[in-house]
């Protein structure tokens, strides 16, 4: 019933979402690897629909178990299947010489089961990611990193959400798109982590949701790429899908200096949206 | 372009929208009968009245025992028809198509669905209300599934808890066929039954 008290409040969504986003966690109660694999012979979390797309994803690719390297934070039990929190933290073990290239982020049973590739500037071993996405019914999501070396490592958790994607347009995706395309940046360094959080207003249209009005389906529009710089240093950049929440929420390790953060963003329309802000994030 | 759904102060409106939208964020997990979240079938409670018009949201929910003007089936006398022959069977379990505008080598996967053998797969004509495209197809579905005799039996139906097939129905006797029949418990009563299915495809 989240949703119900979300979007009722009129007025008072940017406090609300603020809240939302803070309950984010980056680190916490992980999946760990002996219940995923424990999860595996389950016959009601099939692996059936994995199989069909893996190839069309990762083409002749081997993909390893990641272990601790990826880890997702999901809720089991999603509130709200439109706005469904996931963490990726990724880190390579210490005596691993290898960086990380990007990772994809895949919900089996959407049916556009990509929802983002996250690219890394160069010589990242660690990173974490936390975005919200739509889940349209009870689905493996996982975490594929690709690391310097084009090896493929796979970490998985198991949402039970359903509607995500249709889940229709709200008061909030008016508000969306009377502010579409500012973006807002913030670094949670002074309260101490290393974190910062960049927002790009958008209702990221899933092509899903019925148009109350209408009576048909709303056409997709979405942002479909956001690159997120410190300086001339990339820190991430995402080629994204309908599975990405309105409003689409980035929040990601970040350590402030002096260079400034400039975020750019495109959507489907080819519309441009891009701010920079200040290396400290004030 | 008119892609603002709502405009700001039709809160009214908007407390509908947000229901409904509650109601329909259940609706997908119709091609998925197991463990609904949200659906709250109390075995002893008894089914809701009959409402009187169309319901336009919570589709995933308990139905009435009735539909005025049709026959209820169910499934062994769902099944005695279709061994029978002659009777349309359709299945208007919704399902959302590939958006358009999806960007060149977008991984698309529509969820499978199985069906009647031999019925006619009508996404979306269960809705409360519905847009012309939507009014049109399934005229023309129905038109072509009974070879255009409005007195031919038809029998429709989804899921269980599903309202898309009671309001498919009732839409169907609105225009004008006459020997209607509502099977609730649709493709979850038949493969309960033991009944076969078979991989279904809408009508394009």
């Amino acid at each position: 019933m989240k949703r119900l008290s979300l979007r009722c409040s009129a007025g008072t969504t940017g406090a609300v979402l603020a809240a939302l986003l803070s309950a984010m966690p980056l680190a916490g109660m992980l999946a760990s690897p002996a219940a995923a694999e424990a999860a595996q012979a389950d016959p009601d979390r099939p692996e059936a629909t994995w199989s069909s797309i893996r190839g069309d994803i990762f083409p002749s690719a081997k993909i390893a178990d990641a272990g601790n390297a990826v880890r997702i934070d999901a809720p089991g039990r999603a509130e709200d299947a439109a706005l469904v929190p996931l963490t990726l933290a990724l880190e390579l073990p210490k005596d691993d010489p290898r960086t990380l290239k990007a990772v994809t982020l895949i919900i089996d049973e959407n049916p556009s089961p990509v929802a983002g590739r996250f690219a890394f500037g160069d010589g990242i071993r660690t990173f974490s990611l936390s975005v919200r996405v739509r889940v349209n019914s009870y689905s493996w999501v996982r975490a594929v990193a690709e690391t310097s070396d084009g090896a493929l490592i796979m970490t998985k958790a198991y949402v039970k959400a359903a509607g995500g994607c249709s889940a229709p347009a709200t008061k909030d995706t008016a508000e969306s798109i009377a502010k579409l395309g500012e973006i807002r940046f913030r670094s949670f360094a002074d309260s101490g982590r290393a974190e910062a959080q960049v927002q790009i207003r958008h209702p990221n249209f899933s092509g899903l949701q019925m148009d109350e009005a209408t009576r048909g389906y709303t056409p997709a529009w979405f942002v479909r790429e956001v690159q997120v710089k410190q300086g001339a240093k990339l820190i991430f950049a995402m080629e994204g899908g309908i599975s990405i929440s309105e409003d689409p929420t980035f929040r990601f390790s970040f350590t402030p200096s002096a260079a400034p953060v400039s975020v750019r963003a495109e959507d489907t329309e080819g519309k441009i949206f891009a701010r920079t802000f200040p290396g400290n994030g004030s | 372009m008119s892609r603002t759904t709502q405009g700001a102060g039709r809160s009214s409106r908007i407390a509908i929208a947000v229901l409904g939208g509650l109601c329909l964020l259940a609706m997908p997990t119709l091609a998925q009968p197991v463990a609904a979240p949200s659906a709250p079938s109390a075995p002893t409670a008894a089914p809701p009245a009959e409402p009187e018009g169309y319901r336009l949201d919570a589709y995933r929910a308990p139905v009435p025992a009735t539909l005025h003007g049709a026959r209820v089936l169910d499934a062994s006398a769902a099944a005695e028809l279709w061994r029978k022959g002659g009777v349309a069977f359709v299945d208007v379990l919704p399902r959302p198509p590939k958006p358009a505008g999806l960007p060149a080598g977008t991984l698309w996967r529509d969820q499978p669905h199985s069906t009647i053998p031999g019925a006619m797969w009508l996404p979306n004509v269960g809705f409360g209300a519905l847009n012309a495209e939507t009014e049109s197809y399934f005229r023309a579905g129905l038109s072509a599934v009974t070879s255009g005799d409005v007195n031919a039996p038809l029998v429709i139906f989804c899921q269980r808890d599903c309202w898309m097939s009671w309001n498919a129905a009732k839409r169907a006797l609105a225009y004008g066929y006459t020997d209607v029949s509502w099977f609730p418990t649709g493709v979850d009563g038949w493969g309960e039954a033991g009944l076969p299915l078979e991989a279904a495809q809408p009508r394009p």
